[in-house]
């Protein structure tokens, strides 16, 4: 409460100037908040997880992983088998499929589908992804299609989780970003979308393998999270897909709210340029990965209380969230601080501490730390308080956020090498693949993801060992020994896996909530208004 | 003479300004949306938007097809959306809030000119006017949302939110403390000159020998009044998030969809052309009646 | 009121600001959640934020970050409306001329359109003092104007003509008679609000890149601006949250600013 008696009473302006009254039911629709709008409807031009999000209810994937048991399997597919000797998998698709437009779903769908993405003028780097797996596609009569590998694979299915585009809504295979696909895009998944300059509408659309238990679904960006868990409160909106750690309290504290977990398996991470000055020295690595107090951090940007029981932080000493397979449990989490080891490690590495401050051949170090500028909402201060203990340790410092184009276009793309540190998150799905993230720079988006251009021979033999696996303890064990290699090397300080909590209010039933796609089992959603 | 050639200069300067402002920024939005290393078509998505003709290819290629009422697709903004399409959304919307916008300044410029408006409501307006507009904005917007939650973009949330703008964007910053305060100070400077005391003397009304003479003046200040509302414009429809021309101009430049930074500048460049045009007409207009004034009895009897 | 009294409020006013911003500390202090949302009474003399930091703290990084640019921007426009007035003495018609003609040019552009694409194109590197000069820049046509008007009705090159015939020196006629008695209010006031509207545009920049989630335009990401203030305050008004303090903190410095231009432009007015 604040100490001016004059402001408890100014929540009550609202309603002095007549607005302040409940806020108005909406209906049999469904409303929430997302981060954002979604960029694009079209899947081929997905960049961000809300257009994950907003696209996985317009369309089918061909495969998917159940949200439950994690099985592979298909809303589309009533059969599918190996085809040209391993080199291909023939798909024959359910009956009475439709399209939105009322057109049936067919196998030259699907392979119009393999073949935009295999055409090089569709500029998108998720197709570009599919052109190192997929060699084409070809239809058999108007419900089956064989689809080509470039090489022989041992889980096919697990290659062709790509979203299906009716061919009759386009010209040619060169699909663009531009076209009004992008706005109003017709697919078969359970609800047909439209997308305007506020917000992005569903109306649900029964087919032969959905049966939506909501009308009409509406999703609108989110903006300041105080202002969205009033509304929320207030019956305004009902759902709000991302809730930031500071307001979860408060939501839980409301009998009408419940948090749901939301599966994202996403990791925090502090890159490190190992290409500049001092960080090419991996003892300077490791002393900064000693400066960093993670409780402290934990605390004072998210909230969470050491021995705090249910944390929805839980740290991490390698690239993988503990509940993965790929986890290696014998390399243990730094969590606290040892500024008397790092300063040994510096030592040895050639920095001279000159009046408190750590010098570098003659020059005090400066280190240049960015972050992506969409994490402070999860994460407030974090850049501030990562600063902070750098300063503490004897580091001079200058931090800048990078905003989401920015961190697309010149971060991920190993173009923002002024950076000394850079802090990040990576998501994932089921699978939490880092090969992109990791190895060298190379052709065929070889490290496509690779931060600071980060280049060690060992961690691409064992990315290649990951390849080459053909079972899962093969692939496990690979990863194991990956996951100890980078901590040791250390090209990121490893944070923490954040749980994402969504509210919605307990009018809607049923709500299953998918990692990663969240909306894979809407069908099954009802909204008791 | 002067005006007439900058309103005809304004329209096609502004995008050109623009365009070599934009050329500047680092990257493109073919390699935002298809970077260089995961993606290989990105020469292919420039050539396809006219990026790779550098910047006055770009603007060339745009100025000609705009001509043609051609503003093209929205690259990122509204992927797949005409630009024609947005901006015949965002034309209106900008206007009506200008115009709402401008009936409290206009009516306390008249206020202040004819003496109806008391000196003492300048002190109150001046405090009033001592908020940013960010600050009423966001407290408006907080109130549309949680008044209307999910029907916050309804007919009935937007009629609010061009309300609340329109208040937002007259009182905050000074506007309507200014345009109230400029009118009173020139009407007052120009009631001491001595024509018009002598004009008092002969028992004719102040305002017809004040007016034609300030007139030139007032048309200026007004001009200069709805390009500070024009300027306020954008912060307004942000925050508030109405849909119209400001907002779309941020929500361009941010995603670096040139197509419609340039519409939406064009747009603004020509509600500025427009209130030169309208100034230079007053101006020939004053002149002409001043040239056409009553022949005084005394000098004719001369 | 006779015009010390304004002068001297106006100076405590630029003085209060100018202590505050020679005193930002470099970074905020560290958080202390369990001291967050304190009044000025339980935290003295602003109160803390929601992290438990000293909202004295964001003062005087806000009042670092605006008040040279503010400055540079106020004495860009004095200088530039002198030349509009002096060039009307000087009575050259075709240099006359050319600057209307480019004043109604450069008036006319939509000054916050050039601004945002200004800001975006400089990043967070490149600070308010640049975008505070260009709208300096953009602001020069209304201020040279009206300075010109009042060369005019003074009357001008004939003005100059007798004065120059009562002997008085090139010098003297120009800095003196001209610009000390006869520009200064309008200069003054022109510069006062210059400052005051650069103060405002480092509000609303700041503000667009919190809600855009972009780097900040107008100062570095370790520093904070007013406007984390008043967006930390609005939340009192809006959502009844315990930061009231933070509002009136806000409004204040914003009124300080104001009130500095006010105090400037009454003490400088003609006799």
């Amino acid at each position: 409460m604040s100490r001016f008696p004059g402001f408890r009473g100014a929540k009550h302006l609202l309603v002095a100037i007549g607005l302040g009254s409940t806020a108005l039911g909406t209906g049999a629709m469904l409303t929430f908040y997302e981060e954002s709008l979604p960029g694009s409807l079209n899947p081929l031009y997905a960049s961000s997880m809300v257009d994950y999000r907003a696209q996985e209810l317009i369309f089918d994937r061909l495969y998917f992983h159940h949200p439950i048991d994690n099985r592979l399997t298909s809303k589309l597919v009533e059969k599918g088998e190996v085809a040209e000797m391993g080199k291909g998998w023939k798909v024959t698709l359910k009956p009475n499929l439709k399209w939105h437009d009322g057109k049936p779903v067919t196998g030259e769908d699907i392979c119009f589908t393999v073949k935009a993405m295999l055409d090089p003028a569709t500029p998108s780097p998720i197709a570009q992804g599919y052109r190192t797996i997929l060699a084409g596609c070809s239809a058999e009569g108007s419900n089956v299609a064989i689809i080509k590998f470039t090489k022989v694979v041992h889980n096919p299915m697990e290659r062709l989780g790509f979203a299906v585009l009716p061919k009759s809504q386009f010209q040619g295979t060169a699909i663009q970003p531009d076209d009004v696909f992008s706005q109003k895009p017709i697919g078969s998944g359970a609800y047909k979308g439209l997308r305007n300059k506020r917000m992005a509408t569903y109306d649900a659309f029964p087919n032969g393998h959905h049966n939506p238990g909501v009308a009409k679904l509406q999703l609108q960006e989110g903006g300041d999270p105080a202002v969205q868990v009033s509304t929320l409160k207030n019956n305004g909106m009902q759902g709000m897909i991302a809730v930031p750690p500071p307001f979860r309290p408060e939501v839980s504290a409301t009998d009408d709210l419940a948090l749901k977990s939301y599966d994202l398996r996403s990791w925090w991470f502090v890159a490190v340029n190992t290409k500049k000055g001092p960080l090419s020295d991996r003892k300077v690595r490791q002393a900064l990965n000693l400066l960093l107090d993670r409780m402290d951090l934990r605390e004072k940007s998210i909230g969470v209380k050491a021995g705090e029981q249910n944390s929805p932080c839980e740290f991490i000493s390698g690239p993988f969230v503990q509940s993965s397979p790929f986890y290696n449990r014998k390399v243990l989490v730094s969590e606290r601080a040892d500024r008397a080891k790092a300063a040994q490690l510096l030592k040895e590495a050639g920095l001279e501490q000159v009046g408190g401050r750590w010098s570098y051949g003659g020059q005090p170090v400066t280190f240049k730390i960015g972050m992506l500028s969409p994490l402070n909402n999860e994460a407030p201060d974090l850049l501030q308080q990562i600063s902070n203990q750098l300063g503490a340790g004897g580091f001079d410092r200058h931090e800048e956020k990078v905003s989401a184009d920015d961190w697309q276009r010149k971060v991920v793309s190993g173009a923002a090498m002024d950076f000394d540190l850079l802090v990040g998150k990576w998501s994932f799905g089921v699978v939490d693949e880092v090969n992109e993230i990791f190895e060298t720079r190379g052709a065929n988006k070889k490290g496509a993801l690779n931060i600071f251009n980060y280049s060690n021979p060992t961690v691409d033999q064992q990315i290649v060992e990951y390849n080459q696996a053909r079972t899962d303890t093969a692939a496990n064990d690979a990863y194991h020994k990956l996951h100890a290699t980078l901590a040791d090397d250390l090209p990121y300080l490893f944070l923490w896996k954040l749980d994402t909590k969504s509210a919605w209010r307990s009018e809607v039933k049923g709500n299953t909530i998918a990692p990663y796609y969240y909306w894979t089992e809407v069908d099954a959603w009802k909204y008791l208004n | 003479m002067v005006r007439l050639f900058a309103a005809l200069l304004l329209p096609a300067a502004v995008p050109a300004i623009l365009t070599a402002l934009i050329w500047a920024l680092p990257g493109d939005p073919a390699e935002i949306i298809c970077p260089r290393a995961s993606c290989e078509a990105t020469d292919a998505l420039a050539a396809r938007w006219h990026l790779d003709e550098g910047p006055w290819g770009f603007y060339t290629h745009w100025g000609r097809a705009a001509l043609a009422g051609d503003f093209g697709m929205s690259w990122r903004v509204l992927q797949g959306v005409p630009v024609s399409e947005m901006l015949a959304g965002a034309v209106p919307m900008t206007l009506v809030l200008l115009a709402a916008a401008l009936l409290p300044v206009l009516a306390g410029a008249v206020g202040a000119g004819s003496g109806f408006l008391p000196r003492r409501a300048d002190g109150s307006l001046h405090v009033a006017g001592l908020v940013p507009a960010v600050i009423f904005s966001l407290f408006f917007a907080a109130v549309i949302a949680l008044r209307f939650g999910g029907n916050s973009f309804g007919e009935e949330a937007t009629l609010w939110r061009l309300v609340f703008g329109a208040i937002v964007l007259s009182v905050a910053d000074g506007a309507l403390a200014g345009a109230v305060g400029g009118v009173r100070a020139l009407f007052r400077t120009e009631r001491k000159q001595r024509y018009v005391q002598i004009a008092a003397l002969r028992g004719e009304g102040m305002l017809e020998n004040v007016l034609p003479n300030v007139a030139a003046a007032l048309a200026g200040q007004l001009r200069a009044r709805v390009l500070h509302l024009v300027s306020g414009l954008v912060v307004v429809e942000v925050v508030l998030k109405i849909d119209g021309l400001g907002d779309l101009l941020w929500s361009g430049t941010l995603k670096q969809d040139f197509g419609v930074v340039l519409a939406a500048a064009t747009g603004f460049a020509a509600v500025s052309a427009a209130l030169l045009l309208a100034q230079a007409m007053l101006e020939i207009a004053v002149a002409l009646h001043i040239r056409r004034a009553p022949r005084v009895a005394a000098a004719v009897s001369a | 009121m006779n015009r010390r009294t304004p002068a001297m409020l106006a100076a405590a006013c630029v003085l209060a600001l100018a202590a505050l911003a020679a005193f930002a500390p470099e970074r905020l202090p560290e958080t202390l959640p369990d001291r967050a949302n304190l009044g000025p009474l339980g935290s003295f003399p602003f109160g803390t934020d929601d992290r438990g930091r000293p909202l004295l703290a964001y003062a005087q990084q806000g009042a670092r970050v605006v008040l040279f640019p503010a400055a540079a921007s106020a004495v860009l426009v004095g200088v530039l409306a002198v030349c509009g007035g002096l060039l009307r003495c000087v009575g050259d018609e075709r240099v006359d001329g050319v600057v209307q003609a480019f004043g109604e040019v450069l008036g006319a552009l939509p000054r916050m359109v050039v601004i945002l694409v200004a800001a975006l194109l400089m990043g967070s590197g490149g600070g308010l003092l640049p975008l505070g000069l260009l709208w300096a820049l953009l602001s020069a046509p209304g201020a040279m104007d009206e300075a010109a008007s009042v060369a005019e009705r003074l009357g001008g090159a004939r003005f100059v003509e007798a004065l120059r015939a009562h002997g008085f020196s090139w010098s003297r006629i120009f800095l003196y008679h001209i610009v000390a008695l006869n520009l200064r209010p309008v200069v003054v006031r022109q510069a006062a609000e210059t400052a005051m509207q650069v103060t405002f545009l480092e509000l609303s920049l700041s503000y667009l890149a919190l809600a855009s989630e972009q780097p900040s335009f107008t100062h570095p990401d370790s520093m904070r601006s007013w406007a984390d203030i008043l967006q930390l305050g609005y939340l009192s008004l809006a959502l009844g949250k315990p930061t009231g303090h933070a509002l009136v903190l806000g409004l204040v410095l914003v009124a300080l600013v104001t009130a500095s231009a006010m105090l400037l432009t009454r003490a400088a007015r003609a006799r």
